[in-house]
């Protein structure tokens, strides 16, 4: 019924019909990842709701009517907003770089008035409206293998380059791979992927000899050998596996794990909060959450590929390889299969702006889902 | 159903290169997830009992409880070294410690002496994190309850009960005892150069390590084994819960008991007061060592806490030298106090006692005269007369019937020139000189004069020996048949030690060491004896036999006056006493050395050895009970001495009655 009725131009444009058309189960599957989160918080706290639980599960309930609202605004509106989105991040980008705030010796902050934000968190965001927009308007030839393909190379170096100058490593990965995602997705040459691949396989370790800060050196070289430093470097690492392995296959039960409450495993709420989660419940817990993620990731692609428009479906791609990229790299750093970056858990660990980018982006993700028969034209003529 | 789907849309070739990839990519994510899950698999279920076991030593921390440190005791059980209980301050530093801050909080808290912050602050920088390190001791009650009641705002911070070494008597065992201090990284070098796991006590802060003297050489004993504590513990630390099911109690260390008498030991201080040297009292018939004492002493328990720059600096740097042990460590030229010595190697020699010297006051041995120190002369002298007056003529003319080796040999009997297996460390063995030491030590020169002999006779030339080994030369001729050897550990753990008694017999005559023992008691109880007015006990028929010593610590210019009067401290002579008493029935032997006395052994030496000798005699039940006793009328049995004095003890006071009117002077 509802497929008939999205359809028809004039019935699609109904708010009761977007509403109803919004993903409900997936809207659930991400209320049960933010509720687990809220719940360890809960745990870790010593089973109280301040100072995590409850901020985390407010924060989400608002984020979470936003994105209810994002996803009736019209793709259109979003197609029209990228490339101003991505510029004013870029803008913003240079301001952190000019005036921004130093803070555990990065600069990541901006303050404007009472805001303080990371303008690299709202380029999460940018960069995947604007390749979607321009990918929209683009042949497949070109999008295979052409001069144009320097401009999205451009778009996606720049902020890459301005994010890890910061230094925000973890970030910039995020972003570059997430261009890299979008840029495969819209049917980038095999061969340039792979003659990309050898270079970077060439780059990396001049680059990692050479341009990347000590501090981040120091972390990857402990990763490699985490028993080298126990109570330095190492410690981060070694106290989250042990949380892991101490949990067991029924974990330790909430309130129990002696890791997290007694504060041996560090960032216990944030970024190693899978490991606190993981510890309390146990594999079961764990591999429960691991589903949920992987299930929110395969609805949101579906969702993707669902859409008649491409800047809708690249848009909701890169969504989700935002997304996808966050739980990979925090899963494997928390099990020690990858060094220490600062990447969260999205809607599992404690922090706004992550989630907040998470869910403008998910916003995206069902607006296309809802626009899905929409036609986006390169033209402005339709919606003004 | 017409919905687009991954698999078979093709609507145009964007949207199928898309659907594809999209696809792919898919798929890679799914591996990656698959990943995840199996190192969850690895970490959670198989490996799962390793990590538990990890997280369990992350919770649970054993305590070391430190056993406390073994009692000394002074032979009559008088305590010589306890432990007192001490509040005191820890800090352990974390990840993200503000050291100072930490500091400067606590210096409002407690009276933190501002000196020695920087280098507390340097010491818990160093040390490695989460091991406290000693901050403070000998905290106040209000101090201590004042942290324990900020400790949650201060972290790292600890304040505890622990024990700490104390010397009631101060200083007056500081050499024998020695003392216990912190553990430094040699400490435990030196136990891992050894191949052996240092013990875990090294490494709590409270723990102090015996550094000299009996602390030192039964550490291991004193030490006892620590005990533990199961608690739970946070990341920073804290303690959480406490498991009492899972202590260990600690085993305290070892009781040790020294042959010492506090008593006495004291009194020797005492009467040394400002002077410098040694007494080293012995009982002449077991070799119990009831006195060592070395003077001036240091406050041992200055150590304990440990001492600052200036407070060392000013001990080490005075001249009369506190922290050296100059009972057992320091060597002095005997003088005088050697004579005996030499008349017994005479009289082995074959020397008739009856035979006379002349002494007009000197001696001319090839280009040189040798002075006797009565410038005037003694005239005709026996050996009775020479070893009461000290006549260093005698001893010039006849050494040479001897020979040095046989003063030497002689000498080595008695006890000089070799260590005894006290227990502790430092003993000096001090120098005999003989013609087998010449022509091994001088090279150019190794033939032995005769003329060297004439020194070496009254004790004077290379002739250096420590207090102890002169006090049991002087037990051993007192005591006349065993080879005595010294005891200062009674017992450990309540093991008693062998006694000194158990030894060979001395090899030499009776009546030679009689002639000696006269000699010795003419010097004390003959009005012209050199030490008679310095040598009356005041106990009666209790008297003291003994030998003066005075010797030259420099050598004498012609011009120059032998007087000391007005001459520094450092150049003036030695005076030296050795004596027994009572010398008819000899039951204690003392020897006195004081360093630079610059008088006489008789002036010097001899009142501080009659003040000693007295404490001894009186503490003695027997002695005690010969003075008290009224000289028993001839009609009456023994059997009602006995009763009036000793009850407890007939057999031993009965010969001692008896022996008295016979024995000869």
């Amino acid at each position: 019924m509802s497929t008939s009725a999205l359809s028809r131009p004039g019935e699609r444009d109904r708010p009761l019909i977007k509403f109803i058309e919004i993903d409900w189960v997936f809207c659930l599957l991400l209320c049960l990842i933010a509720g687990a989160g809220g719940m360890i918080m809960f745990s870790v706290a010593g089973g109280s709701w301040t100072p995590w639980a409850a901020a985390h599960l407010v924060r989400f309930g608002l984020f979470f009517l936003l994105m209810i609202a994002l996803a009736m605004v019209d793709l259109r509106v979003w197609f029209l907003a990228a490339y101003p989105v991505y510029i004013v991040s870029l803008v913003l980008l240079v301001g952190v770089e000019v005036a921004g705030d130093v803070s555990k010796g990065a600069q990541r902050w901006l303050s404007i008035g009472p805001l303080r934000f990371q303008p690299s968190e709202v380029m999460k965001i940018g960069i995947v409206l604007a390749l979607a927009r321009f990918y929209h308007s683009m042949s497949a030839e070109s999008a295979h293998m052409s001069w144009w393909l320097l401009v999205p190379v451009a778009m996606i170096g720049l902020p890459v380059v301005l994010v890890a100058h910061q230094p925000d490593l973890g970030t910039a990965i995020l972003i570059g791979a997430t261009g890299l995602a979008i840029m495969i997705l819209a049917g980038l040459s095999w061969r340039l992927i792979l003659a990309g691949v050898l270079a970077v396989l060439v780059a990396l370790p001049p680059f990692i000899m050479f341009v990347i800060h000590e501090y981040q050196r120091k972390r990857i070289l402990t990763f490699l050998n985490p028993e080298n430093d126990p109570s330095g470097d190492g410690y981060h690492i070694l106290q989250s596996k042990i949380a892991l392995g101490a949990g067991g296959f029924l974990g330790k039960g909430l309130g129990l794990g002696t890791q997290s409450q007694l504060n041996y495993l560090p960032e216990k709420h944030t970024d190693f909060i899978f490991a606190a989660l993981a510890e309390e419940l146990g594999f079961v817990g764990s591999v429960t959450v691991l589903l949920l993620y992987a299930a929110v990731i395969f609805m949101a692609l579906r969702t993707a590929s669902m859409s008649h428009s491409h800047f809708g479906r690249l848009g909701a791609a890169g969504v989700t390889a935002t997304f996808a990229l966050y739980v990979l790299i925090n899963g494997a750093m928390v099990m020690g299969m990858a060094p220490v970056v600062g990447v969260p858990m999205p809607l599992l660990s404690y922090g706004g702006t992550v989630m907040l980018t998470v869910m403008i982006g998910f916003g995206l993700v069902q607006s296309s889902r809802v626009h899905r028969y929409s036609e986006v034209t390169s033209g402005r003529g339709s919606l003004l | 159903m017409s919905e687009p789907s991954i698999f078979f849309s093709e609507v145009n070739r964007r949207q199928g290169d898309f659907n594809r990839r999209a696809f792919l990519l898919g798929g890679i994510t799914g591996l990656g997830m698959a990943a995840l899950g199996g190192r969850l698999m690895l970490l959670q279920v198989l490996e799962a009992q390793r990590y538990e076991k990890l997280a369990a030593s992350n919770q649970f921390n054993f305590r070391l409880i430190p056993p406390p440190r073994g009692l000394i005791l002074d032979r009559n059980g008088v305590v010589l070294a306890s432990n007192r209980p001490n509040f005191r301050l820890m800090v352990a530093r974390e990840e993200d410690t503000d050291v100072e801050a930490t500091v400067a909080n606590l210096q409002r808290l407690v009276a933190l002496p501002t000196d020695r912050v920087p280098r507390l602050v340097r010491d818990i920088k160093r040390a490695p994190k989460k091991s406290p390190v000693s901050v403070m001791e000998d905290l106040s009650w209000e101090e201590f309850s004042r942290i324990n009641v900020r400790a949650p705002e201060l972290p790292g911070v600890t304040a505890d009960m622990g024990e700490v070494r104390v010397y009631p008597f101060g200083g007056a065992f500081a050499h024998v005892i020695g003392y216990v201090a912190k553990v430094n990284d040699k400490d435990v070098a030196t136990v891992k150069a050894r191949g052996e796991t240092p013990d875990p006590l090294l490494y709590n802060p409270g723990f102090r390590i015996g550094r000299q003297g009996v602390e030192r050489a039964f550490d291991l004993d004193l030490r006892g084994k620590p005990g533990g504590k199961k608690v739970e513990v946070d990341a920073r630390g804290r303690v959480v819960a406490e498991d009492t099911g899972g202590d260990i109690p600690p085993i305290p260390g070892k009781e040790i008991r020294l042959t010492l008498d506090a008593d006495v030991q004291q009194r020797a201080l005492e009467v040394f007061g400002e002077d410098s040297g040694a007494a080293v009292v012995m009982d002449c018939r077991t070799g119990d060592i009831l006195c060592m004492a070395s003077a001036p002493a240091f406050d041992a328990n200055r150590f304990v806490r440990g001492l600052t720059g200036p407070e060392y600096r000013a001990l080490a740097d005075y001249e009369r030298r506190p922290l050296l042990d100059k009972a057992l460590s320091g060597t002095y030229p005997p003088g005088s106090t050697f004579k005996p010595t030499t008349a017994l190697a005479l009289l082995a020699a074959g020397v008739d006692p009856k035979d006379r010297v002349v002494c007009t006051g000197g001696y001319r041995y090839g280009n040189r005269t040798f002075r006797c120190w009565k410038h005037d002369g003694h005239g005709p002298q026996d050996m009775h007369d020479a070893i009461k007056n000290s006549c260093d003529v005698y001893f010039y003319h006849m050494c040479n019937r001897a020979g040095i080796d046989r003063i030497h040999d002689t000498a080595v009997k008695l006890g000089f020139e070799q260590t005894y297996d006290l227990g502790i460390q430092g003993q000096s063995k001090g120098l005999i000189p003989s013609s087998a030491w010449k022509r091994a030590t001088y090279r150019k020169d190794p033939t032995w004069h005769l003329g060297e002999t004439l020194s070496a006779a009254i004790g004077q030339g290379a002739v250096s020996v420590n207090a102890l080994q002169l006090c049991v030369s002087a037990a051993r001729i007192a005591n006349g048949r065993k080879a005595l050897m010294p005891r200062l550990i009674k017992s450990v753990g309540g093991v008693e030690r062998p006694s000194g008694a158990a030894v060979p017999d001395l090899p030499f005559l009776p009546e030679h060491l009689d002639t000696v023992r006269a000699g010795m008691a003419a010097v004390a109880n003959d009005v012209s004896g050199s030490a008679y007015r310095q040598s009356q006990l005041g106990l009666g028929d209790v008297l003291m036999a003994g030998k003066t010593g005075s010797a030259q610590v420099r050598s004498f210019d012609k011009a120059k006056s032998r007087k000391n009067v007005g001459l520094p401290w450092k150049l003036k002579d030695h005076n030296l006493f050795i004596a027994f008493a009572p010398f008819d029935a000899p039951r204690y032997a003392l020897a006195v050395i004081v360093q630079h006395g610059g008088l006489s052994g008789a002036l010097s030496a001899a009142p501080k050895a009659r003040e000693i000798m007295r404490t001894v005699l009186l503490k003695d039940p027997e002695i005690r009970a010969r003075i008290q006793t009224p000289l028993p009328m001839p009609e009456m049995e023994p059997q009602e001495v006995v009763e009036g004095a000793a009850p407890e003890d007939p057999e031993t006071i009965a010969p001692a009655a008896v022996n008295r009117p016979g024995t000869p002077l």
